[in-house]
């Protein structure tokens, strides 16, 4: 349910004139700095994946995306990692290090020798012109003008909103300011001009890491899972630290947004006159999905409401509905079987301050390669009044049990039915 | 003296019998034999028997395929007394005296008399109304659009077809190997078998909303009914059939272990197959047969305890 806004593109010839000679003179002075990252699958010989990439500094250490070089960080008997420049050289690179949390890698090249680019200290002011550099769809090196939005204020991992359009390829490439300072990672879009970037700050620090520690990470699955279970942290004491605030539904009190990074939408039956029960919902959900693989996302938390009331349904009709949306929940990130067990799930009644009865569904799932992570669902329903009900759901991927087990506490405490 | 001939079939039964008093009988395909056999290949006069002592001489009378003797409880080879049996053709003979011995009358199977008993219009129409009634009910129970009676009456007339069509097939069985229908007899004990499995599924999922107990889950809704679906065809064959109380008890327990043995095959596949999904009881009943009361919350999140520990050993498993 993302609102669409139409723009009108007015003649502005000057302005785009003015744009068009600086992206020009960018790309003649830093066409030789941007690379086209390939994992080859070593079986078939051939690329598996492209990307792009930028060094950061003279002695060939470059950034990419985590996603791009994903394939060979998970299995690195069964793919290398290679770049192609511009001027169609191609070299081998070495996998150093990896910030899944910020889909960020930094890949390093035995002996390169070229440009490198250099990363702004400061954040652009928000409608300055930047330039996207990248090799969308394999069609070679390309140049995109657009705009710094500043950052995105409802993502919990800081991205930058950047007004252009950044297309499959460009992952990993630079976005430059006009004094060709580096200012952002390229990473994803919305479609319709709207792309993000990973802000640059996010990029010094995992290089100011790789030179004081000055070696390579060894086991990087162990790397991924400390970094998944330090963000969880932070983020769930910061959540905890946070006003819960409630916001009534039907006769109920739910939990509003969380955060500003929380996002609700809600809708009803209200205005279908053939309809025979009343129902209201609220749906609301952090858009920070953690990039695993390209079966396999995390970090996602995403809680839902529904009110229910029979209206013309009696209490046996309208429990029969009530069992069949009740039966409907599944965790809103993708997962497969090779990175999470199924789910186990156990199933009670409760009974609230206010008496009300419950019944509970709590799901979770461990995951296999970072351990005392899991995911977790939990569902309640309200089953002591004939005509009316309340449904209350969260997910949680990428979780320990400490902060699964409080954030239920307070999220039980908190949605309530007087 | 009378001579008994008795034409055996499967297993040693007796199939037919003849009874000739006469000194002198004449056995054969042709219709002027004292006892007139249709098997292909008897000769049209085939042999003759002469009483003689206390048993009788046979005389083979130039047969194509001859005579062979299966039992003969006599001491001399030329005469067959009491019990006797030979083979013409594809055909089993005994040749009984009057005064041999019969075996046992069995007494009538308690089943067998209490399900006659359901042969009555006044059994059959009150189930009939009952399960209607059923049925009616819980259509209207998991309608959401508003009442139609289009919508339900397919539902209703499909599930009584399938009943009827049941009892049709009964019955003619009946008809052709008892020479008893028994339409309405059978009719009732499918309305009696669909009301107990309706009965028994209601209270298994009611039991299970409220101990949210894997003891009263799919498993035990499945055993159960199987059990309903022995118990029918049990009775099914009673009313239909000649078969003694174990043929017809093991043989409904070879149909069901059949049905169950399909039934798994068909979910064999999905076991053990991962799901990205959970699978939970979804089950949710009007507050009047909640009879449990909730816990806290505190104690329900202390049992979740164990399991995190048994999907930390899932992952290990890998």
């Amino acid at each position: 349910m993302v609102r669409m806004a139409f723009i009108f593109i007015l003649a502005w010839s000057s302005s785009i004139c003015a744009q068009n000679d600086i992206a020009r003179d960018l790309f003649a002075d830093y066409k030789s700095a941007v690379l086209q990252i390939r994992i080859i699958d070593l079986t078939s010989g051939s690329k598996s994946a492209i990307g792009s990439g930028f060094p950061v500094n003279e002695s060939g250490l470059i950034a990419t995306n985590y996603h791009v070089i994903q394939l060979a960080a998970s299995e690195p008997k069964q793919y290398r990692i290679e770049y192609l420049t511009e001027t169609n050289k191609i070299g081998k690179l070495e996998l150093v290090d990896v910030d899944v949390i910020n889909d960020l890698a930094l890949v390093e090249a035995v002996d390169f020798e070229g440009q490198f680019m250099q990363l702004a200290t400061q954040e652009p002011e928000i409608g300055m012109p930047v330039y996207a550099l990248g090799n969308p769809l394999d069609l070679g090196l390309t140049v995109v003008p657009g705009t710094y939005n500043g950052i995105y204020r409802a993502s919990y991992h800081p991205r930058v909103h950047f007004t252009g359009s950044l297309n499959p390829g460009m992952s990993g490439g630079p976005t430059m300011d006009r004094q060709g300072q580096v200012v952002g990672i390229n990473v994803a879009t919305a479609g319709n001009q709207v792309s993000f970037l990973v802000p640059v700050s996010r990029l010094q620090v995992l290089v100011s890491d790789y030179r004081t520690r000055g070696a390579a990470i060894d086991n990087m699955q162990l790397r991924i899972g400390e970094q998944l279970m330090a963000d969880q942290r932070e983020k769930f004491s910061s959540l905890f630290a946070r006003n819960w605030q409630a916001i009534s539904l039907g006769e109920a009190q739910v939990l509003d947004e969380l955060a500003p990074f929380v996002k609700c939408w809600g809708g009803s039956n209200s205005s279908d006159d053939k309809a025979q029960f009343l129902s209201a919902d609220r749906s609301c959900r952090s858009e920070d999905n953690i990039y695993m693989t390209s079966t396999f996302a995390t970090g996602i938390l995403e809680y839902q409401f529904i009110w229910l009331e029979a209206d013309k349904l009696n209490s046996w009709q309208f429990y029969n509905y009530y069992e069949r949306l009740f039966g409907d929940f599944v965790p809103g990130n993708r997962a497969d079987e090779e990175d999470v067990t199924g789910f186990q799930c156990d199933h009670g009644f409760t009974q609230g301050a206010s008496g009300r009865q419950s019944k509970n569904v709590f799901c979770l799932r461990a995951y296999k390669d970072y351990p005392k992570l899991y995911d977790i669902l939990f569902l309640q329903g309200s089953v002591d009044d004939k005509e009316s009900a309340l449904i209350s759901h969260f997910t949680l991927a990428g979780v320990s049990k400490e902060n699964g087990l409080a954030f239920t506490r307070k999220f039980m405490e908190v949605s309530q039915w007087q | 003296m009378a001579v008994i001939v008795e034409v055996l079939g499967w297993g040693g039964k007796r199939r037919q019998y003849f009874k000739v008093d006469a000194d002198q009988v004449s056995i054969g395909r042709g219709y002027d034999n004292d006892i007139v056999l249709s098997d292909p290949h008897i000769s049209a006069n085939h042999l003759r028997l002469n009483a003689c002592g206390d048993g009788w001489a046979i005389t083979d009378l130039d047969s194509l395929n001859g005579l062979q003797v299966i039992k003969n409880p006599s001491t001399d080879e030329s005469i067959f007394t009491s019990g006797a049996e030979i083979k013409l053709g594809r055909t089993k003979l005994r040749l009984v005296a009057e005064g041999y011995p019969l075996e046992d009358t069995k007494m009538l199977h308690q089943l067998e008399r209490d399900t006659s008993k359901l042969n009555r219009l006044s059994v059959w129409l009150p189930l009939m109304v009952v399960v209607f009634t059923t049925q009616l009910m819980s259509v209207y129970a998991s309608t959401l659009a508003e009442w139609e009676w289009k919508n339900a009456i397919p539902v209703i007339i499909s599930a009584q077809l399938a009943i009827f069509v049941g009892a049709i097939f009964w019955s003619q069985l009946g008809r052709l190997i008892r020479h008893e229908a028994h339409f309405l007899g059978q009719y009732s004990l499918i309305l009696l078998a669909s009301l107990l499995f309706i009965g028994c599924s209601w209270l298994l999922s009611t039991l299970s909303y409220n101990f949210s107990s894997a003891l009263f889950g799919d498993m035990v809704q499945q055993l159960a009914s199987m059990g309903i679906l022995l118990l029918l065809l049990s009775a099914n064959l009673a009313l239909a059939t000649n078969l003694s109380t174990r043929a017809r008890w093991s043989s409904s327990a070879v149909f069901v272990g059949v049905v169950m043995i399909i039934g798994s095959a068909g979910q064999m596949k999905s076991w053990g197959e991962f799901s990205p999904f959970p699978q939970y009881s979804s089950t949710l009943e009007p507050p009047a047969l909640l009879a449990v009361k909730g816990q806290t919350s505190e104690e329900f999140l202390a049992d979740i305890d164990p399991l995190f520990q048994q999907a930390d050993r899932a992952a290990l498993e890998k």
